[in-house]
């Protein structure tokens, strides 16, 4: 099948191995500098699978599809080089995303990995990201309780987008106490899945939930440094992207950080203040080194 | 997106002005003189490309094995500048008084050859009585990339013995994307070449460049890109273990598909680790693309000059439906052209640098330069 183009930057040459290409419908929903993200709403190998367990009873939407990751070859480098960089990276972000997924972290189920051809497949999260949601809130804030003065937009944001950020601050310190680090966290990598239910009085609560993805460059360390830089990479996203309010919006994802870090357990609370010190003292380096000729 | 190359300057000239750059923050001694010509006057457009009427470069090379060491090459500058200075007026037939401002690389760079030549700098500045421009010597490689080439708004690859940046330029200032976390790639380059006794002359780069064209056997090195930014120190560590290795009498052999079980060569090794370092630099300048939606890349520098660097750059280039801007060995290379021209560039905006200002920096970050004179 054919893959859809994206503006000028489609990759001409590249294709999909044919045995994927001609099995099933894909689509290409994006292209980043290392890898391609077709879409397909047939499972890869199970013809009449729906995901169970990930969606409420109450609220059976039919499959959001299935994600496949592909990482085509770079003509630019060696042969040996290159093959060897897309399976062990591939390998890499698949495991990391089966370990996490076990552990309960809200991440997309992880399907099958072909390593060696750079594949991964994956659950599609239907849900826009954070990046999106924020901005559609921001705007709506400001148009319906501009009148309220100061106060209206203000308080606006810590009922609707204070929840959120704590439970992003959450899901964050899931991955970081299992000492996983993302490598590139910014909104555009944090889903928000609608989780709606129906409450016992008939009205349905509208529920988002967010979802961390692209581990592509994510990484197992202990070290708090490798934590706190994680966090910072987030915090500098949220200056360049949502620079009004991105104090506010940090210091709540921080707050829902440092409350589910370990869920509270006294061991946990010494590395998570070690992490914040180590925040603070990357805030300050800011930049890596210095000219030296 | 970027309209015009030229700002609209409050006092600009209306007639050409002239400026004398010169360069020395490693081991190359450059002298150059640019003349840059207004922008017409009626249609506004940008200006005319500038004119080089001197370009002059005398650098200091090591025996093999040895790198240069900052006292001996503030040394070599102070030898040759005054005389680098006389052949560029000669060859530019201009006389002193004809020169509007006297512009230096105030930074990065080695600390003693940097100050020996902003020495030379403020003297001859304060003897023809003309201002002082002091310059960022990335900023010079930046601006004269963009002027030989006409790239309007690339991504900057800037690779050299002292710097390794990805750099994309927003809001008036070259702001980097990514960078070498310890060496820079040239280092890397130059210190192998000692390893292996290569000779310096003409540099350490281009012999190993040489002998990587006669390599065959890839061996694997480490690879490691961390985000936007590389690491080389691993990558050298581990490659100079190997080189030891063979130069001490144990040979590694090659483990190739046919198997065959070949020694493996100097020329193997320089081919590897040019093909293992040059493939992490394509990447994390692809990553900037992708990331500011850059089709432009433009590769300054003296590694810059490599053919295969350039080579794998401009199918990565292809491969995105985008473009490679190079320049040659006169531009990549430092030199002092470059010095003036970028110099001239902050001068017309009305930059000078007083001489209590004019102290040299060896940490001299390409994004604290203000670029007025960009508009875009």
């Amino acid at each position: 099948m054919e893959a859809g183009s994206l503006s000028a930057m489609s990759l001409g040459h590249v294709t999909l191995p044919s045995a994927i290409s001609e099995a099933l419908a894909l689509t290409l929903i994006s292209q980043g500098a290392e890898a391609q993200i077709y879409l397909s709403l047939e499972h890869p190998f199970i013809p009449s699978a729906h995901l169970a367990g990930t969606i409420s009873e109450t609220n059976t939407k039919p499959g959001a599809g299935y994600i496949l990751k592909y990482r085509p070859p770079k003509r630019y480098r060696h042969s040996a080089l290159d093959a060897q960089l897309t399976k062990h990276r591939t390998l890499s972000e698949a495991r990391i995303l089966y370990k996490l997924f076990l552990a309960g972290i809200s991440v997309p189920q992880f399907i099958a990995v072909d390593p060696r051809q750079g594949l991964i497949w994956m659950e599609n999260i239907d849900g826009q990201s954070l990046k999106e949601w924020i901005w559609t809130q921001e705007t709506e804030i400001e148009e319906r309780y501009d009148d309220a003065g100061e106060e209206g937009p203000a308080q606006k944001r810590v009922d609707i987008i204070r929840p959120l950020l704590l439970a992003v601050g959450n899901e964050i310190a899931k991955l970081h106490f299992l000492e996983t680090v993302h490598g590139d966290l910014t909104t555009s990598n944090i889903l928000l899945r609608d989780c709606s239910r129906v409450r016992a009085d008939g009205v349905t609560v509208s529920n988002k939930e967010p979802v961390i993805i692209d581990f592509g460059l994510a990484q197992q360390s202990t070290l708090p440094e490798d934590k706190a830089v994680d966090l910072y990479v987030l915090e500098r996203a949220f200056i360049s992207t949502h620079p009004i309010h991105s104090e506010e919006y940090v210091k709540w994802v921080l707050q829902g950080y440092v409350a589910g870090f370990g869920r509270g357990k006294k061991s946990a609370v010494f590395r998570v203040n070690e992490i914040m010190r180590k925040l603070d003292a990357v805030r300050l380096r800011g930049r890596k080194r210095s000219m030296v000729g | 997106m970027p309209s015009k190359q030229e700002p609209v300057i409050k006092s600009r000239p209306s007639r050409p002005t002239v400026a004398i750059g010169l360069e020395g923050s490693a081991n190359k001694l450059g002298v150059g003189i640019i003349r840059h010509f207004p922008a017409p006057v009626s249609g506004g457009g940008p200006r005319p490309p500038a004119e080089i009427l001197a370009n002059i470069r005398h650098t200091y090379i090591t025996p093999a094995g040895q790198g240069f060491l900052p006292r001996d090459t503030a040394n070599h500058h102070r030898s040759f500048v005054v005389k680098l200075v006389k052949e560029a007026l000669k060859q530019s037939g201009l006389a002193p008084a004809d020169i509007d401002c006297v512009c230096f690389t105030q930074g990065p760079g080695m600390g003693a050859p940097l100050q020996s030549v902003a020495i030379a700098a403020r003297t001859i500045s304060m003897m023809w009585n003309k201002p002082l421009v002091g310059v960022n010597h990335c900023v010079g490689h930046i601006e004269m990339g963009r002027e030989i080439t006409g790239a309007t708004n690339p991504v900057v690859l800037y690779v050299s013995g002292g710097n390794t940046q990805v750099i994309a330029y927003s809001h008036h200032r070259y702001r980097i994307f990514g960078e070498t976390l310890d060496i820079a790639v040239g280092n890397c380059l130059d210190r192998f070449a000692r390893t292996l006794q290569i000779p310096n002359d003409p540099s350490p780069g281009y012999n190993i460049e040489l002998l990587a064209k006669k390599g065959k056997h890839y061996v694997e090195l480490p690879y490691t890109v961390k985000g936007m930014d590389v690491s080389m120190s691993g990558i050298l560590a581990y490659i100079d273990g190997i080189a030891n290795d063979i130069l001490n009498g144990n040979p590694h052999y090659a483990q190739d598909q046919d198997g065959s079980n070949e020694q493996i060569t100097k020329e193997d090794l320089c081919f590897s680790l040019q093909e293992t370092i040059f493939a992490m630099l394509v990447e994390i300048t692809e990553r900037a693309m992708a990331h500011v939606g850059s089709q432009q890349v433009l590769i300054v520098g003296g590694v810059g000059s490599n053919e295969r660097l350039q080579q794998m750059m401009a199918i990565m280039a292809r491969d995105r439906g985008g473009q490679v801007y190079a320049t040659d060995e006169r531009f990549c290379i430092d030199n002092g052209i470059m010095i003036a021209h970028a110099g001239l560039l902050a001068y017309q905006t009305g930059f000078t640098t007083a001489l209590k200002d004019s102290v040299c920096t060896q940490r001299f970050r390409t994004d604290e330069v203000y670029i007025a004179w960009r508009d875009d």
